[in-house]
Order: structure tokens, then sequence, then C-alpha cells
């Protein structure tokens, strides 16, 4: 009697493929024996588009590419534009951008928590987390007016300050005054008394996730061991972020080579040990309490300095509207901006920021013009799901879907 | 991050070899050739003063319509500005210039905390290839299996180097500056075949916005 | 037997009767209460799609729960931009479902081919391999908007006759 392989297909349309990933199982039984993980599904050319489109309009490609934390995939882009038109943006807009890439990292690792566990079995913590991520979608549609992609971070600094109201509940026929009164008590103040409210009670949130999972014997038994990496084959493979530091190895962008006004931040790094996926779990979830303080330091910032958020140089920032209707200057300077847009310098540069997936950079090469030459951008999910292959052998099927869920991957940004 | 030294440790290092040292004052750039790329990799992972343990990006360019406009901006003629429509550009083999397809390569140092990139021009026209570092660092397998699909740049004994987000039998090479945004082929489903069937692309980009080369001379 | 042209003509005059047009409102109303849509979530606005699924926006209050299997759904709310790559899949997860099935076209990229709309290798618009019902606008559309085009489809559907043709 022969025995022979059998092939799977783990096909696009998957609840727990995370998107469409198509991956051809070679298993032994329940035993995986070779991955082949198939991407392109979502190859949607965007590199090509943005040579075709002046640099302010690719800002929204950015926020679709890595869909779940929007604002940090736009700050590399945006900082690479900035190094090679040699422009700071002012503080309080540095403030500003890593308060909102803090409130980004809370965003993603909350939809990683509640899909990893939805995949794995524990279904409620699906609808804690998205009750969450629901506030932080208020924050972001307050400052940019879009509840996902909001395209804030111009060349410069910021598109807007935050607003002085934060849009609230409304009775109607169905609800009454005194429950709206009830829904609105966060929404009295500004926008960053609502984000202290949300970081003042999200630190027992988390306490209530960790008692769900992190002690429970399920949880133990379907992470422990499964997808082990050494570091010396994480460096090789390229990983980073919470891969690589759930290895064991201290990198962390944010510390190693600091970016807008991390280097003036308190706040720790978590390292895992064994480089499984409960240990990369144990270093998300405590990187979200990290994330909660770094907020209240920048609320506390901001509260205290008043001032621009975006450059005074209208060669690259729109003047103000009011200004552009008397004074002829800003005139001139709007219509080049809408029309033309900026000239960007020759020259080159790769910049980087530690995305909450790992490193994501963009390589921006321009040629003098107003459209970039060549934009490549460098996800992180790209070399974490090259690796599946490698992680996955002589575990089973349903390891298979741990190993994707502790990958964290997105396919807006593998496949572009 | 000091990276004039960094600079001179690397001249040193790799005083062998016939390298440039571009000036870029964002990140230490060095140009080698192809032929070197492999012995010079080595080095750099496995010398203790360099130690460059991460591979991070790989990126091909194609420097066809390097510095060219749709507009130019400089003087206006008397007849005025032409409309800004851009054929798509199908360059004479024979006329293509050697130095055509280039490949950056972003190296991380985590023990030094410096960052450096290669850049490799490709030597050979056709197809336009370049040795393959798969076995220095592991994390160039996919991203030269995309640079060899988006840019068509062969990279000699690379494992499995396959075709990996384009559809499964694309021809072309999309990111090249010859191949047109809108493709050649698209998708219909077809209700007498009862399948999916590709047929000739039917819209046409005309560009909303023309590439205009501006020398910023106000800037000081 | 059967019946004759004229019984026909005097049928198409008079309308289907009020026992047919009740059984049809009885049809209708178990379709929409409870329609499952399949999980086609192929971009950002899949997530927009898990938002309107989950604790604020919940669609589970309209009998709107999701399958994994297409055997067991009547709806395919394609959330998403359509690649060609996508675009047999896509083809064969429809043609999987059972009779009667709707299609949501949820968002501009499955819409019309959206943001990406130049690009070589997407679809510019799902309508292009399937049959859409309801065009949900959006880049992408809130939650809000996807349980509007649900009540929309919900709608269009009270509107068919569902006995009465067959």
């Amino acid at each position: 009697m022969t025995e022979s392989n059998l092939t799977l297909n783990f096909g696009p349309q998957h609840p727990a493929a995370h998107g469409v990933l198509r991956l051809i199982m070679e298993m032994d039984g329940e035993v995986v024996k070779y991955l082949d993980p198939h991407i392109g599904l979502l190859h949607r050319g965007t590199e090509k588009l943005a040579e075709i489109k002046p640099y302010n309009h690719s800002i929204g490609y950015m926020d679709r590419m890595d869909y779940v934390s929007m604002m940090c995939c736009e700050h590399p882009y945006v900082l690479a534009i900035e190094t090679l038109l040699d422009i700071t943006p002012p503080k309080r807009a540095q403030y500003i951008r890593v308060m909102f890439d803090e409130i980004t990292r809370l965003m993603n690792h909350l939809l990683w928590l509640g899909c990893h566990g939805l995949d794995i079995g524990a279904m409620a913590l699906f609808l804690y987390c998205f009750r969450e991520r629901e506030d932080l979608y208020d924050c972001y549609e307050a400052v940019s007016g879009a509840r996902m992609h909001a395209t804030y971070y111009r060349p410069g600094g910021v598109y807007r300050d935050l607003p002085e109201q934060m849009p609230k509940y409304q009775a109607n026929q169905y609800i009454s005054e005194k429950k709206v009164k009830r829904l609105n008590y966060n929404r009295e103040g500004s926008l960053l008394d609502f984000i202290e409210d949300f970081t003042d009670r999200f630190p027992s949130l988390i306490d209530e996730y960790e008692t769900l999972l992190t002690d429970n014997r399920i949880w133990k038994q379907r992470t422990v061991d499964i997808g082990v990496v050494s570091p010396e084959r994480a460096k090789d493979l390229g990983f980073t972020g919470p891969m690589l530091r759930g290895s064991g190895v201290e990198w962390d962008l944010r510390r190693k080579q600091p970016y807008e006004v991390y280097d003036e931040l308190d706040f720790l790094i978590p390292i895992g040990l064994n480089g499984d996926c409960y240990d990369r779990y144990l270093v998300r979830v405590e990187e979200m309490r990290q994330s909660n303080s770094i907020i209240q330091q920048c609320i506390q910032w901001l509260r205290d300095n008043p001032g621009p958020v975006i450059i005074d140089d209208n060669r690259y920032a729109s003047p103000k509207r009011s200004d552009m209707k008397h004074d002829m200057e800003s005139l001139i300077y709007h219509f080049k901006l809408f029309t033309e847009g900026y000239s960007v310098p020759q020259g080159e540069v790769y910049s980087a920021i530690e995305h909450p997936k790992g490193e994501f950079g963009v390589f921006l090469m321009s040629d003098g013009a107003n459209k970039p030459y060549r934009m490549k951008v460098r996800p992180p999910s790209f070399a974490h799901l090259a690796a599946i292959d490698e992680m996955s052998r002589g575990h089973m099927l349903a390891d298979v879907v741990s190993i994707i869920g502790t990958l964290d991957i997105v396919f807006g940004e593998i496949d572009r | 991050m000091n990276s004039h030294s960094s600079i001179d440790i690397l001249k040193t290092k790799l005083s062998e070899f016939n390298l440039a040292f571009l000036d870029n004052e964002h990140n230490p750039l060095l140009q080698i050739n192809q032929g070197d790329l492999i012995a010079v990799c080595k080095i750099l992972k496995t010398d203790s003063d360099l130690d460059y343990s991460m591979l991070i990006d790989v990126c091909a360019v194609d420097y066809l319509t390097y510095g060219e406009a749709d507009w130019k901006t400089n003087d206006a003629t008397s007849s005025g500005y032409s409309r800004a429509v851009k054929q798509t550009i199908i360059p004479d083999a024979n006329e293509t210039f050697v130095e055509r397809f280039a490949v950056y390569y972003q190296l991380l140092s985590l023990s030094y905390n410096r960052r450096l990139t290669l850049k490799a021009f490709t030597t050979e026209i056709n197809p336009p290839s370049v040795p393959s570092i798969n076995k220095i660092w592991n994390s160039a397998n996919w991203f030269e299996r995309e640079a060899f699909d988006l840019m068509g740049i062969h990279f000699k004994g690379h494992p499995n180097l396959t075709r990996i987000l384009t559809d499964y039998g694309f021809i072309g090479h999309p990111f090249r500056k010859d191949f047109p945004t809108n493709g050649n082929l698209e998708v219909v489903y077809d209700e007498e075949e009862e399948r999916v069937i590709y047929q000739p692309v039917s819209i046409s980009t005309r560009p909303s916005v023309p590439k205009v080369i501006r020398d910023n001379n106000d800037r000081e | 037997m059967g019946l004759t042209n004229k019984d026909n003509e005097i049928i198409n005059q008079q309308g289907p009767g009020f026992v047919i047009t009740s059984v049809d409102k009885l049809v209708n109303w178990a379709r929409t209460g409870s329609m499952w849509p399949v999980t086609l979530g192929l971009a950002c606005c899949g997530i927009e799609m898990m938002h309107s699924a989950a604790a604020r926006y919940d669609t589970d209050r309209f009998g709107v729960f999701y399958r994994p299997s297409p055997r067991q759904s009547d709806v395919m709310i394609v959330a998403g931009t359509l690649v060609n790559k996508m675009a047999p899949a896509l083809r064969k997860v429809y043609d999987q479902m059972a009779e009667p099935k709707w299609v949501i076209s949820m968002g501009s990229c499955a819409n019309g081919g959206g943001y990406y709309h130049h690009s070589y290798s997407v679809v510019r618009g799902c309508d292009q391999i399937i049959p859409v019902d309801i065009y949900v606008p959006g880049c992408p559309p809130t939650a809000e908007a996807l349980i509007n085009g649900i009540i929309e489809l919900q709608k269009k559907i009270k509107s068919e006759e569902s006995i009465t043709n067959e």
C-alpha cells in the first residue's frame, strides 16, 4: 500500500486567512510537510500608480496599504518627502504625529488580538476589541473626517489642529435625552479630553483581555511552543517589530533610531524569551500598555503647548484659505500647489518607522519632478509571510492558523 | 549613527574592490559592480566590525525616463506649451543603454546601529541580471522574486525565481517604464463560455497632472 | 387542462390575486429577515464590514450573520478591491451559492475600480464578473452606510415577486 501526501488548498476565500491568502499545503495526514503561499491576490499596482500622481495625491495610497494601521503607513512616506525637501515640521505637529502613531498602534494590536482570538476560538474577544476600536475610529474621524483612511499627515506637519469639540450623540425618537446624556459623558470637552478618558479606562480593559487569555489553559496549549523562531533565524529572515522582539532581540526603531519626538518620551520595550506564539502575544499586549502611557504623555504636552501644526513655508504647505482669498501671493502658491504640486529636488532616501507590525520603510527616488520617480514600500509582513513555510514544518493544520495569526499579516501591504 | 566613521571603516575593509561612495547626506550609499556583489556582501555580514546582520529591502529601479519631463518649464516657446499627452515608450533594442536597471539593497547592523545602502547596476541587457544574495541573507528570497516579477531582473542562483505578485500567466514586467499603467489585458466574465476571460484593455490613460521638473531657484 | 391563452390574459389584467401576493409577502419577509452573507472581505472595506458586525453597529439584529461557506449563504458582500488574479476565485464562490442569491458591491473599488481604476491589475468594478444588486459608495463606506445598503437590499427583495414569476 503506497502512501502519498495530500495537497490541500487553503483558499483565498477563508475566514481565517486574514484577507486573501492562498496556501497550497502538502500534508502527511494532519502534519504539514510543505507550505507554498500564493500572494498577489490583492496586488493593485500602488507603486506604479504613485509614479503618475503628484506627491500629495499618493498619501491616500499609503493609508490603504496596511488598512488596519493607517496613519503609521502615511508616516514614513511623509518623512521621506520631508527629508528630500529638507524641512522639519513644527514641534506640535511632531507630538500630534507621535500621539496618532500610538493610537494607531493600539488599533492594530486590538484588531490583531480580536482576530487571532477569533481564529483560535476565543470569539468573545473579537467583540470587546472592536468596541475599543470604535472609540479610536471616533478620534480619527474628529481630526480628519474619515473613520479609516485619514490622509492626515502632510509633508510639513499635519493637515489641521486638534478640534475643540467632539461629535456627540443626539436624541431622537429611539433614544431619550437621558440616555444621550449618559452616552455623551466623555464627549463634552475637546478631542484631548476624549482621548484622555480613553487612556484612563484602557489599562483595566487590557486587564480584562489578559484575564481571558494569559493564564488560560486552552490558549496556552494552542500557542506555547508553536512557531518557534530563534534570534539568529529571525535576523536572517528579515523579521522586525514584535516578531523580532518576541525572539529576544532588543531592537525597536523608536529607541535605537528615534524619529519625531520619541527621544523625549518615557516608555519601555517588551522582549520575549522563547520566540513562540505565546511570547509574541505577551509582547504585543505589553506594547499596548506602553502605547497607552505614551499617549498620556503626549496629551499632557499638547495641552501645555499650543502652536502651529504645519510649516509656514507656502511652497510646500498650502496657505490658509482666508489668506488665499485676499492675498495675491497666497493665491499663487495655492494655485501652484493644487494644480502642479511642489517639485522635490533630486535624490533618493529610505526612511523607516516602527510600524505596529515591524519596520515599514519607504524608498523614495526623485529626479527633480513633481511626481516620484520610484517609490518602493518595504512592508514588514512581506518578510514575515515568507518565513511561514519554515515556521510551520512539522506542525499540524490547526497550528497553521495560529501561526498565520501570530505573524500579524495584512494583504494590503504584502501585495500593495 | 555617525556616517563618516562608518564610511572610513567600509573603505578600509573593502579596499580591494572597485567601489564608489555616492554623495548622499541621508544614508551612506555605496555603489559596487555586480560581479563583486557576493564577495562584498559576505564581508559586510561576517566581519565583526561591520556586522550587517539584516537585509531589510531589495528595490529595483528602471532609469529609462530619468530626468525627462512632459512640459519644459524653463523657457516658453513662441508656440506655447504642448498638450501633456504621453505615448507609451517602446525602446529600440539597439538603442537601449546598458545602465538601465539598478538594484538597491538596504542593510542594517543591529549591533552597531547603522544602515547602509548598496547599489549595483545590472550589466547584461537581455535579460538584465545580478547574482542572488539569498544564501547570505535569507530575507532576500521573496524580495528578489518580487524584483524579478515587477522589473524582469534575473537573480542568478536564486532557488525559486518565479512570479509572485502578478497574475498567473502574466506577460510583461509591469514596473518597467515602457509598460503602460493601464496594462494590456483586462478580465471579464463571459456568459457563453461560462468562465472568466482576458480581453484587451478598454480604457486609456491620460495623465491628469503632467510631469514637470522645476529647479526651485529660491532655495537657499 | 391548464390555462388557455384567454385565461392568462384575464389573470394578467386582474393581477396575481390575494393568496399569491400574501404568500409572496411571507416569503420575502422570511428572506429579508435572515440574509446570511458569505465572508468575502478582500481589503479595507472588509474591516468596515467587520465593524458593522461588531458591537456598535450590530448587524445581527437585522438577521445578518456571516457564514464562512458559500453553500450556506444567500448574500455576497464584495468588500474591497477585486484584482485580476482573484477574479476566477470570486466567480467560483458566486457560482457555489444557491439560488436565490444577491450581491452587494461595497466600496468604490468594488463599484468601479475606485482609487485603483487606472491600474493594470484591477478589475474595474466587480460587475464585470458577477451581477450586482446594490452598490454602496464610499472609500470605505462607513459601517452605517453598509447597514443602509443592507436595508436597501431588503427593500429591493420585498418589492420582488418571488412566487408569481415562477
